[in-house]
């Protein structure tokens, strides 16, 4: 009996050391996660001086207004413009999305409700492209824009998010599940036309996984550089991870106001990654992103 | 009415069908004109002649202006004195003619690289309220930019800041000069505190003293050499005199010298020193008043002291240590010289005297002497460097930050304004609606984008001097085509001349080969004597084939006008050619490994943390903050994270400005030499793995745990009745049946890694070199690095075709890959009831 009792407070014991030695570990890599960042928020309060000089983890009470020098520093010695690149950005990634979001829609819902011929082979082939990276055709693609007349604007970022394979397959499971046809027939009896049941009855129902599919597709087209990086050649045009990009190629190195670029880069996504948290961690896990 | 109900749904059935064909035509549409034709398009350039830049891939579709930039007709086209032509016949004109439009391209790619206007005129107009430029120059340059053209520069704004400049650089330069001074005065002083000690075998040698230097042979001949004077030049004897009435206080050196033979005490004299060595190095200056009026300065000749060495090893070794540990200065000489302390003014006695002591000793020789007719005097001139007369009067002055920033963007402005070329359209063009020199500031572009109606508008109004067209008129396509038959012509012309001149014919060394083989010589000689037969042969046929064919002048800039399909010839060249082969492939091993080493620890660290978070024992709590804040670096712009990990890592070793990790390495590893990280290949690779891991672990984590939440709760239960503990139920429940998730995660991820582009171009420009297989390559040069460069790098002849080629067989990795993944993911169960079914039906048909 009393054996018995020891072995078990033994094992509660371990139990209790071992799951802190588990905080102890999770807790380092939810630090590691975002000590980075900040310690950039912090670096962007010192002057170029002291940031040199050594390692800045606290901010600049002494001179708060350093935050506004550097700022201003970075509107006027650099390349870097906040305000274009972030207007250009948000121009892009936004209409992006709202044309992803609607024509994802539009062809997974076409291709659940009708029933028409070559129906599963087109499923079948958008299921095929979703893995195809778009880089691949990259030089395609630029030829294309030239001879369409349209390298160097907003547009060659923004029309081809009209057919994003991967947001109609996810659109498309998530319908399979949560569409009724009654509502459809409902709808019809009703007297309503097709493009009315959809936009008006059958959208709001989809609104949950429009709304994680929305998200990553912003993210995406956020982060994106690649193809902005060989597409957008004025400075009028550049994205924000454009202007972030030539944060270094500025010949006179005024470090506290880089990091108040890469912080004004990452401050947005930061604020939005913070109310949307859940949406996307709930999106990642129901494997609605892909890699 | 039974006819009635069928029918009608059917047809309801089939209205409605046609909406589907509406609803995914947007995206049909469009994905084929966006993503499927550029795809079958770059399939297409994969097999295309286009290793050449071509006019039409670049879209120029003003193909003389693209023959104008790229088709240097110097090149092709220059001086050949074998078949006797030279560029002026060739083309029509003078070179300097021709030159108008190269100089235009020299002026452009200047503007270019220098952005006159972005970097440098921008930020002195910032900088306006510092009264480092007048007011009427600020608005000058503000007229500039605000115009985006360097054109409303004139002469005289450009001298202001050119003036500044240059006085900015005097100052920065002579303490430059004051600096590198005082660094070899402490280099000279240093040996002498602190000899190297001498050789056992040295000390054994005779030991010198004043006595052996009198008694040598060398002592002898140098008082003989005194004694003639015909020995000497008049600069030399001029000199000597002086010495001898200024120093030595005696009517002359030979006197002076003879004298030591009595008193030896004199030979530890610094004024005996002094004179030795202003005799054997003397800066002494005789000024001469040349033909054309001007003043010209000849040095006084070197007057060997032959016992000299012996001399400089007595004093080192006994009175020198003694002066140079008197020094009150000796150890800020070493700050001064090493930079660490700034060489103070004048005003400041201690130094000043030190140094006079020292040059008055002879141990340093920094002052000059000039002869004014009269006499020698030292130096009071920059012309004849005098160390003393500058400390005296040197007056140091603090450069500000700001003054240095000033000076870096006027040295911008400096670049373009003193471009190769600009000044000599100036000198040599002119407007064709007037005589006056053309300002070629007006058709450049400022903003990094080459503008061909800017170019035409130059083209146009631009006439060479002596010219009567315009340039618009003279350089046309049918200019390139003529050129485009002068280039074949000589081609021709040059190869028969080489068939006749200079290839040995093949019979001749054949007969050579022949008649070795017969000889008695050994394999190695033979081999040469039929390396030298092959060559010939191929070489005649190399020269037959070019004057047949002869290769056109486009081909230099263009392969072809039109895609000319040669089939999988950029593949075959991919595959065979070593330095090809090795470059692509180089990029593919470069990204999987850079993957794999990533990929590791993050899907570790991942089954690990998700073990943990489903564990239910444990209960942790603050989950979803946690998980929050794991999956944070995933949402990041990837470029920000690599322009931060690069400024992390960058490499200073200047105590003041210390990236962070060289702070770390020097203050607590107390490593002073720090590391350079992107010096070496894998410390960079790894940096560019860390933050793979680092941004995708958080993810990969949440993918595992929704995987192990989703197996059936039951079967943990029932393996616990049975007493499994956490590992086992781990290793027998939860891998087995997390497996296809892993799999799924894996392939995703490796897709993903294989187009890894933005880390590794936005850490570092350039990256260390590794040796694959025998070629340098850049050891973070990934595939899609590799197809930027090819296609849309700085080079200017852009490879399209290597590049699509390359972009193909990533198609083909990753469709390879894609095909796994779905062979995996394919619901088995599925797959077998589709298969009955289908078989059922068969069967129902046959029936």
């Amino acid at each position: 009996m009393s054996n018995n009792e020891v072995k078990l407070r033994s094992k509660s014991g371990s139990i209790a050391a071992y799951s802190a030695l588990v905080y102890v570990v999770v807790i380092f890599f939810s630090i590691l996660a975002i000590i980075p960042f900040w310690f950039m928020f912090m670096n962007a309060t010192w002057d170029t001086f002291n940031v040199q000089k050594s390692i800045k983890l606290w901010p600049n009470f002494k001179h708060m207004h350093q935050v506004i020098d550097n700022w201003n520093n970075l509107k006027e010695r650099s390349t870097f413009s906040f305000a274009i690149g972030f207007k250009n950005s948000l121009i892009i990634s936004v209409s992006s999305t709202v044309l992803t979001v609607y024509f994802s829609a539009l062809t997974a819902y076409g291709l659940s409700v009708y029933n028409f011929k070559g129906r599963k082979t087109i499923f079948a082939i958008i299921v095929g492209v979703m893995m195809v990276p778009t880089a691949v055709n990259i030089t395609g693609f630029y030829r294309l824009m030239i001879s369409l007349g349209l390298l160097g604007t907003k547009w060659p970022l923004i029309l081809p998010a009209i057919a994003a394979p991967s947001t109609v397959f996810f659109i498309k499971q998530y319908l399979e599940t949560s569409l009724s046809t009654e509502i459809i027939e409902a709808s019809r009896i009703d007297g309503a036309g097709e493009f009315y049941t959809f936009n008006r009855i059958c959208l709001p129902i989809m609104v949950p996984v429009l709304a994680t599919q929305g998200i990553f597709s912003f993210l995406g087209s956020w982060n994106n550089f690649f193809a902005p990086s060989i597409l957008l050649n004025r400075s009028e045009n550049k994205t924000l991870p454009l202007m972030v990009a030539q944060l270094y190629g500025d010949r006179y190195t005024d470090y506290g106001m880089i990091y108040m670029g890469l912080s004004a880069s990452v401050i947005p996504v930061i604020i939005v990654y913070a109310f949307l948290q859940r949406y996307i961690i709930q999106g990642v896990a129901a494997g609605g992103v892909k890699e | 009415m039974a006819r009635g109900t069928n029918r009608s749904p059917r047809r309801k059935g089939l209205s409605y069908t046609k909406y589907g064909y509406i609803f995914i035509a947007p995206f049909v549409i469009v994905y084929c004109l966006f993503s499927l034709y550029p795809l079958l398009t770059t399939f297409w350039y994969s097999t295309a002649n286009m290793k050449t830049t071509t006019a039409d891939f670049w879209g120029f579709d003003d193909k003389e202006v693209y023959y104008d930039r790229y088709l240097d007709l110097t090149k092709y086209l220059g001086d050949d004195p074998r078949i006797d032509s030279s560029f002026d016949n060739n083309v029509g004109m003078k070179l300097r003619e021709y030159n108008v439009i190269r100089n235009f391209f020299l002026v452009q790619d200047t503007a270019d690289q220098y952005a006159p206007l972005d970097s440098g005129v921008k930020n002195i107009i910032n900088f306006g309220t510092n009264d480092f430029v007048s007011q009427s120059t600020l608005d000058m340059l503000q007229q500039c930019y605000d115009n985006d053209s360097m054109e409303y520069m004139t002469a005289d704004g450009y001298s202001e800041l050119n003036a500044w400049y240059k006085n900015y650089s005097t100052v920065n330069a002579e303490a430059t000069n004051m600096q590198s001074s005082m660094s070899k005065i402490f280099t000279t002083l240093d040996a002498i505190a602190n000899p190297v000690s001498a050789s056992e075998e040295e000390e054994e040698a005779i030991e010198i003293t004043p006595e052996t230097i009198i008694t040598s042979e060398e002592y002898q001949e140098f008082l003989d050499k005194l004694a003639d004077t015909s020995n000497f030049d008049e600069n030399q004897t001029l000199w000597m005199d002086y010495l001898a009435s200024e120093y030595a206080d005696e009517v002359s050196l030979w006197t002076y010298f003879n004298k030591a033979l009595d008193d030896q005490a004199l030979i530890s004299d610094p004024t005996f020193y002094f004179i030795c060595e202003h005799l054997q190095n003397p800066s002494a200056y005789v000024a001469e008043e040349g033909e054309d009026g001007e003043t010209s300065y000849a040095s006084v000749g070197s007057v060997s002291v032959d016992f000299m060495s012996d001399l400089t090893a007595y004093l080192t070794g006994n009175d020198w240590i003694d002066v140079v540990n008197n020094l009150d200065s000796f150890e800020s000489l070493e700050a001064y010289g090493a930079g660490e302390e700034e060489v103070p003014s004048g005003a400041d006695t201690t130094l000043y005297e030190d140094i006079q002591s020292l040059q008055n000793a002879g141990i340093i020789n920094v002052v000059s002497y000039v002869y004014d007719g009269t006499t020698f005097a030292p130096a009071t001139d920059g012309e004849n460097a005098n160390l003393l007369y500058s400390l005296e009067n040197y007056n140091p002055r603090e450069i500000s930050d700001e003054e240095r920033l000033v000076a870096l963007q006027i040295s911008d402005i400096k670049a373009y304004w003193e471009a190769q070329g600009r000044a000599d359209i100036a000198s040599f063009a002119t407007y064709a609606d007037s005589a006056d020199a053309v300002n070629v500031d007006k058709y450049i572009t400022f903003n990094g984008e080459f503008s061909i109606k800017k170019y035409n508008q130059f083209k146009e109004d631009v006439m060479p001097m002596g010219w009567t067209e315009t340039l618009a008129d003279k350089f046309t396509l049918d200019f390139y085509d003529d050129m485009n038959d002068v280039y074949m012509d000589n081609v021709r012309l040059v190869n028969q001349y080489k068939l006749d001149n200079e290839i040995t014919p093949a019979e001749e060394t054949e007969a050579a080969y022949e008649a070795a083989k017969q000889m008695d010589i050994d394999d190695h000689e033979l081999l040469q004597y039929y390396n030298a037969w092959q060559e010939s042969i191929i070489y005649t046929r190399m020269a037959e084939e070019k004057i047949d064919n002869p290769p056109t002048l486009y081909s230099k800039v263009d392969a072809s006008k039109k895609y000319l399909c040669v089939g999988f010839d950029n593949f075959k060249e991919i595959f065979t050619s070593t330095s090809r082969r090795n470059t692509v492939f180089g990029a593919f091993v470069t990204t999987a490994e850079m993957w794999v080493v990533g990929f590791v620890p993050q899907i570790l660290l991942a089954l690990l943390l998700s073990a943990w978070f489903t564990d239910t024992k444990l209960h942790l709590k603050g989950l979803g903050l946690m998980k929050a804040l794991m999956y944070l670096p995933n949402v990041i712009t990837a470029v920000t994270v690599a322009i931060f990990f690069r400024r992390l890592f960058s490499y200073s070793t200047n105590p003041d400005a210390l990236p962070p990790v060289q702070y770390i390495l020097r203050n607590v590893f107390n490593d002073p030499d720090g590391y350079n990280f992107f010096q070496k290949a894998w410390p960079t690779r790894l940096i560019v793995c860390f933050i793979n891991f680092w941004m995708w672990y958080g993810n990969t984590m949440i993918v595992l745990i929704a995987g192990i939440t989703s197996i059936n709760e039951s079967l943990y239960e029932s393996a616990q009745i049975d007493g499994a503990n956490s590992f086992q139920t781990y290793t027998k429940i939860t891998m087995p049946l997390l497996r296809p998730i892993l799999l799924y995660t894996m392939v995703t991820s490796m897709i993903g890694g294989l187009q890894m582009y933005d880390i590794p171009q936005n850490l570092n420009m350039n990256p260390a070199l590794i040796n694959f297989n025998g070629t340098y390559i850049r050891s973070t040069q990934t595939v899609l690095m590799y197809v930027n460069n090819m296609a849309f790098g700085k080079a200017a002849v852009k490879q399209v075709g290597i590049a699509s080629a390359t972009s193909v067989l990533l198609f083909i990795v990753t469709t390879v890959l894609s095909l796994i993944i779905f062979y995996i993911m394919r619901d088995k169960d599925a797959a077998k009831a589709a298969k009955a079914k289908k078989l059922a039906r068969k069967a129902g048909a046959a029936k």
